[in-house]
Parts: structure tokens; C-alpha cells; sequence
């Protein structure tokens, strides 16, 4: 039997009635994206390709910035003793926090994925909050703990212990913006490290003890390895933070280390110098996109080796 | 997780006690500037003398801090707004009206999140000054909600892959149109994840330093800028206040991200 003429009518319309919905939304859809794509490319993207394109021009006497090409502001940057040592000092102290990090954020993350739940609520609690404090207040509160004077808290603390009215000097020193980078930047290695943590199958870990492997051992065959891919999104987190940070070591590294940012901000406001600052920034940037797309690649390749359990 | 799942043994003992320290080493220096704040002295020193809340007194009624904390305010409240008027619509066409190209867009908008402030701050200040725009505090809200955007359109698009797509088909079956089941279906059910992204995009705006740094004129100058440019000038107690009252406003955003969405989905999403 076949169904009456309205029907079948109605069956062939409705599907081509949503599909023509659909267009229209599909047809909406970039004028949806297009405000918020154009704010970037407007403000972000067109100015950094504009940047990109001064790092190798000249900038003569009167501050115009024009051909010839050159490439001397890169050069520079890796031949005056003086800018080679900022850039050596701040890979150093990126790797060194982005390595203590990895330290100390282990086991807290351990906690947060594996600990009590009370206890992993309240761990989480106070490694967020202070992701909401401006970095400046948290430089201040290092700057009063770390004071060279009698009157530094550790000072303070070292001369109840006996060890004399001054007993540290961290102020304005290399230290001093490792202790800071890494008070600042070390949720940024917990958390996905956490969430790497919980998702390994605690199934692998007892089989490994029922095969008779120690702690420790389970700790670096089955633990460490299927942690990778969440240490390392935080080793590369921690380090670009780091290396581009400018509050941290203007505040607690004072005039005597000095990072890539205060050599940028001081080329770019006292100096005036746009193409070197412009050659500065991209220098800092290759090196954060750099370092990203090596995590990411490490990652992938971790996935696609199949050696990461997602999921129990 | 089941109570057999847990961490035991010495083993566990020892990340406690390792998880202890470096809790101590993140509070370290919010309880020394709470403790300081209060402290009955004329001078920073540690530790805390008497108990006295003067410093607030006089924190509360400076102009310098009160003008910051308003100039801070109104440009986090700009910022947060036109990031949520041009991130919704941006992450509602990519997760539900993916066309080709929408990968590319998506990748442009969430930019600002993996290109260092510090640098976005500079290309901007030469931006701006091309183009003649030399006013300060409508320039700042332009920078703001430029490094804002990343965080609404992140926690949208997990809120919208998270809800019901169903709900909306039903509802434009019923006879609502798109725009009204946008409003009506959609918003409500992913109304948690926009607070959070809107309430996480104005505490980012509101720290904020390495954009405002570049940015400032005498008139705009945000509570961080301030505060750092008080920390050479100001050796009395008023700075830990000044800062306190920051963290108080922190501690209360993170409250409410807790209540809103949960900690741990907020800084996942």
C-alpha cells in the first residue's frame, strides 16, 4: 500500500527542510567565528608579522625603520657578551625551575590523583588559589621572605635557630627568581600532571607488584613513563612561563640577573630600538614555539607508540 | 576512586610529607603579607608586632589605591565583556557548526594564550601608536580582552561539547527558531562553564601586568602596575594591605569557580 500523496510529500520535505536549516547555520557559522578571528588577526597576528618584518630592517638616526635587510640585530644578540649572558641566564633558570618543578609538583600531583580525597580537594585548592593572585603580590610576599636585611623572614627565622642576624642573602639573585618562577608557575606542572596521573590503570601497578617488583621499581617502569605525556606538557609550560617572565626577576632578581623580558622592555622603552626589540621578541617567541612543538612531538609520538593507557 | 585505589604504605607517607612542604612553600609568602598587614609597626618587619587594622584604614581611603582599584575594575568588566560578546559566538560555530577552516580560526582566537604577554604587550603598544590611538584606558581594554578571549572560548567549547545537542534539535522542532534556542536551550545549559570562563577572564585581566606595563599614562594605572610602583616608594606595612585586599578578591574568585564549576574541571577545561 502505498501511503497517501501528503505524506510522502511531507517524508521528502522534511528531511530537505533540515538540511536547508542546516545550510543556513552552516552558512552562519564563519560570521559567528568572523568578529572574534578579526580581533585577533587585527590586534595579534598582523602586528607580529609586521614586527617580523622589522627585526631585519634598519632603523637610521631619525627613527625610521626601512631596508636594507640585515640581519645584524640577531647577530648581536648572540655576539655582545653582554646579551649572550641574558640569554644563557635565561635558559638557565627556565630548565632549572622547569626541572624543580617536575620535583616537587610530582609528588603533589601524586596526592591530587591518588591521595585522599579530603586531602586531594584541599591540595587543589592551594595550588589553584594562587593562580589568581597577582604575580606582583606574590613577587612582594618572596621579597619580604627572602630580604637580605635582619629583617627577612628566613633571617628572622635563621637567628631564632642561632645562626646569626644575617644568615641567608637570596635577594636579587639568580636563586631568588628560581624560588619565585617556581612558587608561581608550579601549578602549571601539577596540574596536568595530575590529571596524567589519574589516568593510568591502577590494574598495571598491581600486576607489577604481583610480579614481585619493588616500589620503586613500579615507580619507573609503569609510573614514570605513562605520567610522560602530562610531565611533559608541564616541563614546557613551566619552562616558556619562566623564560618569558618579566614581573619575577625585575622584582626578586634585581639588577644582577637579568632575563630576556627586562632586556626587551629596557631595548624597547629606554632604547628605542625597534628592530632589535623586534628581534628580541621573535627570539623569545622561536624559542617558546620551539620548545612547545618539541613537547608536542614527543607527545605524539609517545601516543602513536601506543605505550600511554587512556582511560582504565 | 575507591578507598583501595589510594595511595599506601611508606611510599604514600612520604608524598604527604613532600606534598606538605611544597604546600607550605606556596602559602609562604600570601601568610607573610597577610601577617604583615596587620602588623602594628611603622616599618615592614617580621615578625608581626600587635594587631592592627590602620593599615587597611589608610589603604581604604588612599586615593592612589582606590583610583587603581577602580581603573582595574572597569577595565576587567570592559575586557570580560567584549570577550564573552565575540567568544560565544565563536566557540558555538566550532563546536557545532564546524566548517572547513574553523580549525584554523579556532587556532588564531586561542593564540594570545601561547604567545607570551610580554611580547603581545609590545606588538600592541606599536599597534596602537600607528594608528594614532594614544588614550590609555580604552587601549587597555582592547589589550585585556585580546588575552582574555583564549579563556572564555576554552571553557565554552568544553561547556558546549559537554551538553545536550538533542535539546536544542528538540526545541527547533517545537517551532523555535535558532536565536531563540540559542538563548533559551543552550545558554542555560552551559551557563556554568561561561561564568567560569567570564569569571576566570576577568581575574586575568585584573593581575594583569606585562600588557598594562606597556600601556599606562598617568591617568590608567591598574592596581599591579601600582603596587610595584609602590614597593621602591613605600616601606611601611600599606603595601602587604594593598596586597592583601588582592588576595582576599582572588580568594573569593576561586571560591566561586569552585562553586560554579569545580577546581579541577575549571583548570582542565
Amino acid at each position: 500500500m502505498t501511503p497517501p500523496a501528503s505524506t510522502t510529500a511531507f517524508l521528502a520535505t522534511a528531511p530537505s527542510r533540515r538540511s536547508l536549516r542546516d545550510i543556513v547555520a552552516g552558512g552562519a557559522a564563519p560570521l559567528l567565528l568572523l568578529p572574534a578571528v578579526l580581533f585577533v588577526t587585527i590586534l595579534l597576528i598582523v602586528p607580529t608579522l609586521e614586527m617580523m618584518v622589522a627585526s631585519v630592517q634598519t632603523q637610521d638616526v631619525t627613527g625610521t625603520i626601512g631596508p636594507p635587510l640585515t640581519a645584524r640585530h640577531f647577530v648581536r644578540l648572540v655576539d655582545v657578551p653582554l646579551y649572550r649572558d641574558v640569554l644563557v641566564a635565561t635558559l638557565r633558570i627556565a630548565i632549572v625551575t622547569a626541572f624543580l618543578s617536575a620535583l616537587v609538583g610530582f609528588p603533589v600531583a601524586m596526592v591530587i590523583a591518588r591521595g585522599h580525597p579530603v586531602a586531594a580537594r584541599c591540595v587543589n585548592v592551594i595550588i589553584v588559589m594562587p593562580l589568581v593572585v597577582s604575580i606582583v603580590v606574590r613577587a612582594y610576599g618572596w621579597q619580604l621572605i627572602l630580604a637580605n636585611g635582619p629583617n627577612g623572614v628566613l633571617n628572622v627565622i635563621g637567628s631564632w635557630l642561632g645562626l646569626g642576624r644575617v644568615s641567608v642573602r637570596l635577594l636579587y639573585s639568580e636563586t631568588a627568581v628560581v624560588i619565585g618562577s617556581l612558587h608561581v608557575f608550579l601549578a602549571m606542572m601539577v596540574l596536568p600532571l595530575a590529571s596524567s596521573l589519574a589516568r593510568i590503570p591502577r590494574r598495571l601497578e598491581e600486576a607489577a607488584a604481583t610480579l614481585g617488583a619493588s616500589s620503586l621499581r613500579i615507580f619507573w617502569k609503569v609510573i614514570l613513563p605513562l605520567s610522560l605525556p602530562g610531565l611533559s606538557v608541564g616541563l614546557t609550560l613551566v619552562f616558556t612561563l619562566t623564560a618569558s617572565s618579566f614581573v619575577l626577576p625585575v622584582i626578586l632578581g634585581g639588577n644582577k640577573s637579568q632575563m630576556i623580558g627586562q632586556l626587551l622592555e629596557q631595548q624597547a622603552t629606554a632604547v628605542f630600538d625597534w628592530p632589535f626589540s623586534a628581534a628580541i621578541a621573535i627570539v623569545m617567541v622561536s624559542m617558546i614555539f620551539g620548545v612547545n612543538g618539541l613537547s608536542l612531538w614527543f607527545i605524539k609520538r609517545q601516543l602513536s607508540a601506543g605505550s600511554i593507557g587512556v582511560g582504565p | 576512586m575507591s578507598a583501595d585505589e589510594r595511595m599506601k604504605g611508606p611510599w604514600a607517607v612520604a608524598a604527604y610529607a613532600a606534598t606538605g612542604l611544597a604546600m607550605l612553600f606556596i602559602l609562604a609568602p600570601i601568610l607573610v603579607t597577610l601577617a604583615l598587614s596587620v602588623s602594628d609597626s611603622v616599618f615592614v618587619t617580621f615578625p608581626p608586632k600587635g594587631f592592627t587594622l590602620a593599615w587597611y584604614g589608610k589603604v581604604l581611603s588612599d586615593q592612589n589605591f582606590l583610583g587603581s582599584l577602580t581603573t582595574s575594575l572597569q577595565i576587567a568588566t570592559a575586557a570580560t565583556g567584549i570577550t564573552v560578546v565575540l567568544g560565544v559566538p565563536a566557540a558555538y560555530a566550532i563546536v557545532r557548526h564546524p566548517f572547513p577552516g574553523s580549525g584554523i580560526c579556532q587556532e588564531i582566537v586561542l593564540s594570545p594564550l601561547i604567545f607570551p604577554v610580554l611580547i603581545t604587550g609590545l606588538v600592541l603598544v606599536k599597534f596602537f601608536a600607528g594608528w594614532g590611538m594614544q588614550n590609555a584606558f580604552p587601549n587597555m581594554i582592547l589589550a585585556h580582552a585580546l588575552v582574555t578571549l583564549p579563556y572564555v572560548v576554552r571553557t565554552v567549547t568544553a561547556s558546549l561539547l559537554l551538553a545536550d545537542r538533542s535539546l536544542d534539535e528538540a526545541a527547533m522542532t517545537l517551532g523555535y527558531n535558532p536565536l531563540l534556542t540559542f538563548f533559551r536551550v543552550t545558554i542555560p545549559q552551559i551557563a556554568p562553564g561561561l561564568a567560569a570562563g567570564a569569571l576566570f577572564a576577568f581575574m586575568v585581566s585584573l593581575d594583569n601586568f606585562p600588557i598594562s606595563m606597556w600601556l599606562i599614562d598617568a591617568r590608567t594605572v591598574p592596581v599591579p602596575i601600582m603596587l610595584f610602583q609602590s614597593m621602591s616608594r613605600l616601606f611601611d606595612p600599606s603595601i602587604a594591605a594593598m596586597s592583601s585586599v588582592m588576595i582576599v578578591i582572588g580568594t573569593l574568585a576561586v571560591l566561586c569557580l569552585e562553586k560554579l564549576v569545580g577546581l579541577r574541571r575549571a583548570m582542565t577545561m
